[in-house]
């Protein structure tokens, strides 16, 4: 289904599992804004939950170097919410279905995500979703990236091994 | 509380992804919906014989197309998403595609093909029932570890005559479900003497259930 949709999408744009990665890192109001913009004012379209927005807890597991014994850190909120799109009157055409796991427990900000990642494989929306809703969002994260490394840098030491001469 | 090794047999070798264009919605309102069903599956085990309906709202369940013979009853379906969960491993007599996507779904249930492991089970036809001692009957500390079975019919107020009698039931209750084979009476007959152990079943016919715990005895004229 993602795969079909996605031989019209513009070269080089984002696959699902990288937009619904800066979907994920992206906060509500922004999400609503981009969205906005990707819609140019219209209405979103209707759709149907299939999981309605839910809070609930994961276990975040890690693992110490890459060959340490994978250990519970913590558990964490995640809001998740599935959504499918209804299908228009007398288009055969299999109906796109979004969905949205989030750290956190903002219920708007999966609804919009998944909208998103509904409207993101449908071949109406996903020329203007990716102009105007993805890359705005994966430069702004990019940026706040860059920023962080720029600021990490200035406080760089370098550590050197004095070398005897004899 | 499931263990890794019961995760991994569960697991069988036809499991496939589920087709989310087509899955059934599952309950508007979950939290309420299946405590309405709960409900109601409670009230008809506590009052074997007793025609309880299940008005729970499932969008969508009647779009799959699909014939009225291969049809899960919306009882059975409402039943099985409001009980089934993670922990219990659910088995269906035949495949149901519907059902099956909806189960692993919205309540992450696993799907198996072993009757002993088998928590809920979906009996379509009842003309082939598999031996009821397939089944898990509990152990005499942990009798609610039983098999619960859901059994379709074709009527639950058509068929011959039967007298039940047991705790619920003030004297006797005549019950009419057509189609369960009398090898069904039979079997389930041989398993009282196991007490506490046994198992239970609902009669599922469209939007309605009746309950039958392990202590009914049954009559069948």
């Amino acid at each position: 289904m993602s795969t079909a949709a996605q031989t019209s999408a513009p070269s080089g744009a984002a696959t699902r599992r990288e937009w619904l990665a800066i979907l994920a890192r992206t906060p509500r109001a922004s999400m609503k804004d981009a969205l906005d913009t990707a819609l140019n004012g219209a209405p979103p379209p209707e759709f149907d939950w299939l999981r309605a927005p839910d809070i609930g807890l994961a276990m975040v597991r890690g693992r110490v170097g890459g060959s340490g014994d994978a250990f519970n850190l913590g558990e964490v909120t995640v809001t998740r919410a599935t959504l499918r799109l209804r299908a228009r009157e007398g288009r055969a055409v299999v109906p796109a279905v979004g969905i949205a796991v989030h750290m956190g427990r903002d219920k708007e900000r999966a609804t919009l995500a998944a909208l998103a990642d509904a409207l993101l494989q449908t071949p109406a929306f996903e020329a203007r979703m990716h102009e105007y809703l993805l890359a705005p969002l994966a430069a702004r994260i990019a940026e706040n990236r860059a920023q962080k490394q720029a600021r990490a840098a200035g406080t760089k030491v370098e550590f050197f091994t004095m070398v005897r001469g004899d | 509380m499931l263990p890794d090794k019961l995760s991994n047999n569960l697991r069988g070798p036809d499991v496939t992804s589920i087709d989310l264009a087509t899955l059934t919605p599952g309950f508007n309102d979950t939290v309420h919906d299946s405590q309405g069903v709960f409900r109601a599956l409670l009230d008809a085990l506590s009052r074997p014989g007793k025609i309880v309906s299940i008005d729970a709202v499932l969008p969508g369940l009647e779009q799959d197309g699909s014939t009225a013979e291969a049809h899960v009853p919306m009882a059975a379906f409402a039943a099985l998403l409001a009980l089934a969960d993670y922990s219990t491993p659910v088995l269906l007599q035949h495949e149901h595609r519907g059902l099956s996507d909806a189960l692993r779904f919205h309540t992450g249930a696993p799907l198996t093909h072993d009757h002993a492991q088998a928590v809920f089970a979906y009996l379509h036809d009842a003309q082939s029932l598999p031996p009821l001692d397939a089944f898990s009957l509990g152990d005499p500390e942990t009798p609610e570890s039983a098999a619960m079975l859901f059994i379709r019919v074709d009527s639950l107020d058509d068929g011959p005559p039967m007298t039940w009698r047991g705790p619920g039931i003030r004297d006797s209750h005549a019950v009419h479900i057509t189609g369960v084979p009398a090898s069904f009476w039979h079997e389930r007959a041989l398993l009282a003497s196991q007490f506490p152990c046994g198992i239970d079943c609902y009669f599922v016919h469209g939007g309605s259930v009746i309950g039958l715990p392990r202590t009914t005895r049954v009559e069948v004229a």
